[in-house]
């Protein structure tokens, strides 16, 4: 392991920010609360900054927690007025939380809807009656692949998505602004329609975990009520954007997609798994069960039919699910030794209004995930909105489940630069859009997702709550 | 990219070896390009690379020059571990059947560009084997997406794994 200055400075920040507590005391919080907050500082630092990879801060996080601030660990053994001390269970129990469960099975799915194929026939198969006018076809690529994100992981649907557009790119003269719009519309698609499900991206997975810490389980069926008008607005106003900013020049696009389905027993094992564990997951709110119970059917059933194989499972990307775990069980600290009470307590949000805090929220998520992760984001912003809505200081207006929408959806609005999320990054990896094109199509599409993220917590969230 | 991956050329005449570089041209942002007059001078030249922290991720190679032969040297190559991995190409129109049979079997030749060759095929050849090389090492394909073949490098981002965060 070789570290260059950046990464000691990293790795220093964060060491400081976890012993400053330590050293000074803070009115009005716990002694435990102080911990909490070091624990959350060296988070905050080495997530921000990156000196390691940042599902092995999530890990450390963890660890941290159970040897400082559980039961079993060394401060706190005794439960004391101000701090009752969790089991060390919880903190790694969020390893396997009903979240963590549902993740594995989209996981799961995916996969094997890539090992056979599915991802790319659906594609073929939805893409044909958009047509040959490029605006037709534009339209049809960002359906389609906002469509995929929903269930697959967003950077898995960009690279299938690439091999899609790439020759089709390639028949295009190169001076056609087209190319531009084309290799824009695939990673805002995939970051946008990452919305529409629970597993649809990581920062759903927080929010979710979020609530259901607080005792509220939010149905699957119920999400996709909930963010699937927001998407399609989100995703129309995009292709409108992309289609004016680069108008195309070429009358006609072809598309060649030859290819049949997989008609092998595994594949159409896996094509009966995928409609069954989606049709089950969006019925949740008739039948009650649980959609991380449903999460387990893929699972069980795939692996026990060996459609997918010990390899398979050992090369899903566990790291997604270590760093959402983390950041829920940064959350139970932050809950129960009073912290994010505290740090709420300490600023004066009466002095905003409810639509001013909505804004605020709003604007920062989208801020901050342009420069961060999208979960990390999602996961520094959760714990403050929450004890913000639960303590009621902010007025009764500010729903705890409508503040999370908010953080969570806004962190996926994020798509100003390469370095915003991996399908930004994979599109500009291919040499045709200049980071000045992503810059201005991506900050249009922030501010109004910003805009319509508020009007939809003011309006059509709260009708579909109460 | 703290890694550089060269490629490197190893021609005994001069204008041959001027047309060959001259027709990588392309490349030469992405991946340095070294040249050999020799076996001998080859041999340093891959020394060198890997001193330098650096690798090679192809050798064009001639077959019939003075001292060791073009065959011999890429089997050399391919014996010692920390090279074996870089793709190899014979650029000759000298190397009989013996020749080329060894080469397939004791040096894993990837290619043979038979001389004359064309700026388009010599390009095509180095794509693919390049493009094959990048996936091999697993290296982060993003870098090689503007040069490579970028449908094969996202069908290999689609297969493996790569997640939001």
């Amino acid at each position: 392991m070789k570290l260059n200055k950046k990464q000691l400075i990293g790795i220093a920040i964060g060491l400081i920010g976890l012993i400053i507590p330590f050293f000074f005391h803070l009115e009005g919080l716990s002694d435990a609360g102080h911990v909490a907050l070091g624990i959350f500082f060296l988070a905050a630092a080495y997530w921000m900054l990156e000196p390691f990879p940042i599902y092995a801060t999530s890990v450390l996080v963890i660890f941290l927690q159970v040897i400082l601030l559980s039961q079993q660990g060394f401060l706190f053994p005794e439960s004391t007025a101000e701090y009752s001390p969790n089991n060390y269970t919880e903190f790694i129990g969020t390893l396997a939380s009903p979240i963590i469960i549902l993740f594995l099975g989209g996981f799961v799915l995916a996969d094997a809807a890539v090992k056979y194929d599915l991802d790319r026939n659906l594609t073929r198969i939805l893409l044909s009656p958009f047509g040959k006018k490029p605006g037709s076809i534009l339209l049809g690529l960002m359906v389609v692949t906002a469509l995929l994100s929903a269930f697959m992981s967003n950077t898995a649907t960009t690279a299938m998505m690439m091999t899609v557009i790439l020759p089709i790119m390639a028949r295009i003269s190169k001076t056609d602004p087209l190319r531009i719009g084309l290799a824009l519309s695939i990673p805002f698609a995939a970051n946008i329609g990452g919305i529409t499900t629970p597993i649809g991206t990581p920062p759903n997975a927080v929010v979710i975990g979020a609530l259901s810490q607080q005792g509220i389980n939010i149905p699957f069926g119920e999400w996709m009520i909930l963010a699937t008008p927001l998407v399609v607005i989100a995703l129309l106003f995009a292709w409108f954007l992309l289609l004016k900013m680069f108008k195309p020049e070429a009358a006609s696009v072809e598309i060649d997609m030859s290819g049949k389905f997989n008609t092998s027993t595994n594949a159409i094992l896996l094509y009966l798994a995928f409609g069954a564990t989606v049709l089950f997951w969006v019925t949740e709110s008739f039948h009650g069960v649980k959609s991380a119970i449903i999460a387990l059917i893929p699972v069980v059933f795939l692996s026990l039919s060996g459609v997918i194989t010990k390899e398979d499972i050992r090369k899903l990307p566990w790291e997604v699910l270590w760093l959402v775990a983390g950041g829920i069980s940064l959350g139970i600290s932050m809950k129960s030794t009073g912290l994010a009470e505290w740090i709420v307590g300490s600023i004066e949000w009466s002095a905003f209004g409810t639509i001013a805090l909505l804004v605020v929220f709003a604007s920062v998520s989208v801020l901050m995930s342009n420069f961060l992760s999208n979960t990390v984001t999602a996961t520094l912003l959760i714990p403050l909105a929450v004890s913000l809505a639960t303590s009621g200081i902010a007025g009764d207006g500010f729903n705890l489940i409508i503040v999370s929408l908010v953080i969570g959806v806004s962190a996926s609005m994020a798509m100003m630069l390469p370095i915003s999320t991996p399908p930004n990054a994979i599109a500009m990896s291919t040499g045709t859009i200049q980071t000045s094109n992503m810059a201005k199509a991506g900050i249009s599409v922030g501010i109004f997702g910003i805009i319509l993220v508020v009007i939809y917590a003011l309006f059509y969230w709260p009708f579909i709550l109460n | 990219m703290d890694r550089q991956i060269y490629i490197l050329v190893v021609e005994d005449e001069l204008e041959v070896m001027e047309a060959l570089v001259n027709d990588l041209e392309q490349f030469e942002e992405f991946f340095p390009i070294e040249s050999a007059n020799s076996s001998e001078e080859a041999k340093q030249v891959v020394k060198d690379v890997y001193a330098a922290g650096n690798e090679i991720g192809l050798v064009l190679c001639d077959h019939v020059m003075p001292g060791q032969n073009g065959v011999d040297f890429l089997i050399e190559l391919q014996a010692n571990n920390a090279q074996h991995e870089a793709k190899k190409v014979l650029v000759t129109g000298q190397a009989g059947l013996e020749d080329t049979i060894q080469a397939i079997n004791n040096a894993k030749l990837d290619y043979y560009i038979a001389k004359p060759w064309t700026k388009e095929q010599l390009e095509e050849v180095v794509t693919t084997q390049l493009t094959n090389y990048i996936m091999e090492r697993k290296y982060n394909p993003m870098q090689y997406m503007m040069i490579l073949d970028s449908v094969r490098l996202s069908e290999y981002m689609r297969t493996h794994k790569i997640t939001d965060h």
